[in-house]
């Protein structure tokens, strides 16, 4: 496996950066039962034990095609997804109400489609936004929210209020 | 019994005899008459004597009196006559020592008024040189003194005609500050109108900038909780899209 972190493939399982840091420990512990079982084969000549891990870790090795059999192809997967952890974009998204999986997955569908297959969600909650959502990418914010739209349309209610004083 | 208490008796009995015979002869009431006679002749010889010796004794006294009367006036005249030599003699004297006097007085008052004269003759020069000096000395202060005068009079009248062309100039400048007060006042009125006016407007503009945040504040809590993820996915990924190629650029920066 000679694959850099940056052709790495995110499932959609896999959300936001917690997450691949739950990858990264999930892939050490195994890298450790396999390294402990190997030493115990050599020992007492035991059976290898079955290989246990989550549905995210198996998507992500199913849809990068990796295999990590030998300590040395599990070193190398470890040190790429530490790259992968330091360097991959984080977009971080706040929303009015409590977000879903389901939901957030089709935003993280779209994010990896549209913006870096590689990207990553932060998700906050912020009821003031009354809907929609906040956008904070490296630079900037771009508030999507119903609050921002309220706040750019605030010259139009001052406006109705001025007319309806000069009615009065 | 007294007038024959010592009478010596030649026998015992016979002086028994002669008492007995006393006794019955010179018996109280004889006894009694005879004190009473006594006392009769004794207070009789007594006035006798008494007058007798009032009769003397105010000869004595009467002649006395004459005695002493003559012997003080010739006291009294020797002592007179003793005075009046004295008189005459210290009268001598103290004329001859009021003459001898009288003449020093009169020397040492001629010799004092021959000094006075020449005193005051020279103190009367003197004067008079003093007064001629006095008299150059005030014509110069006079002369001084109406020049000082005069002069004084000039920077008067100077001064005069400063402070009137000063009172003139200061009341011009109260003219002028009066005026400039007026427009100031006027100018003042019309900043307070203006002022009143622009803070009406802004009161209005915070009032209505409060109103329109009170309304948004109604919108965050009347439809905060009424739309869920789900119902807003469609609309967040239009408005992602639409705002795509923002965020593109920025994460790969």
């Amino acid at each position: 496996m000679n694959e850099p972190y940056v052709h790495f493939v995110l499932p959609l399982s896999v959300i936001s950066k917690v997450e691949v840091s739950r990858l990264l420990s999930e892939l050490e512990r195994v890298d450790d039962e396999q390294t402990q079982a190997a030493v115990r084969e050599k020992v007492a000549s035991s059976a290898q034990p079955q290989l246990m891990v989550s549905r995210q870790f198996a998507d992500f090795l199913a849809q990068n095609k990796l295999v990590i059999n030998t300590a040395q192809e599990r070193a190398q997967l470890i040190k790429q997804l530490h790259l992968l952890k330091e360097h991959m974009p984080v977009i971080h998204m706040t929303f009015a109400v409590d977000a879903d999986r389901e939901s957030l997955t089709k935003l993280t569908q779209w994010v990896r489609t549209s913006i870096s297959p590689q990207a990553v969600i932060e998700v906050g909650l912020q009821p003031a936004l009354i809907a929609g959502v906040s956008v904070r990418t490296t630079n900037h914010i771009h508030d999507l929210s119903m609050r921002g739209v309220i706040k750019k349309n605030h010259g139009v209610l001052v406006k109705e209020l001025e007319a309806l004083r000069g009615n009065r | 019994m007294g007038l024959f208490q010592h009478k010596n008796t030649a026998k015992k009995s016979l002086s028994d005899e002669l008492e007995e015979a006393e006794e019955l002869l010179f018996d109280a009431a004889f006894r009694d008459e005879l004190k009473a006679h006594g006392r009769e002749y004794i207070e009789r010889v007594l006035d006798e004597n008494v007058v007798l010796f009032k009769q003397d004794l105010d000869a004595t006294v009467a002649y006395i009196n004459t005695e002493l009367r003559q012997q003080v006036a010739r006291q009294l005249d020797q002592q007179m006559a003793d005075i009046n030599q004295v008189n005459a003699e210290l009268r001598d004297h103290i004329a001859t020592r009021i003459d001898e006097q009288f003449v020093t007085y009169t020397n040492t008052m001629k010799e004092a008024q021959d000094k006075a004269l020449a005193s005051l003759e020279e103190r009367a020069k003197k004067l008079e040189e003093q007064h001629d000096q006095l008299g150059n000395v005030l014509e110069k202060s006079f002369a001084y003194q109406d020049a000082m005068m005069t002069n004084s009079v000039e920077q008067s009248k100077s001064k005069l005609s400063a402070i009137r062309g000063a009172q003139e100039a200061a009341v011009q400048e109260l003219a002028s500050s009066v005026k400039a007060l007026q427009d100031q006042h006027a100018q003042l009125s019309q900043m307070l109108e203006q002022t009143i006016v622009n803070q009406e407007a802004m009161m209005i503009g915070a009032f209505e900038d409060n109103m329109s945040r009170i309304i948004e504040h109604y919108l965050v809590a009347a439809l905060g909780e009424q739309y869920d993820l789900k119902a807003q996915l469609p609309a967040i990924i239009q408005q992602m899209e639409a705002n795509k190629q923002a965020m593109v650029d920025d994460m790969k920066l």
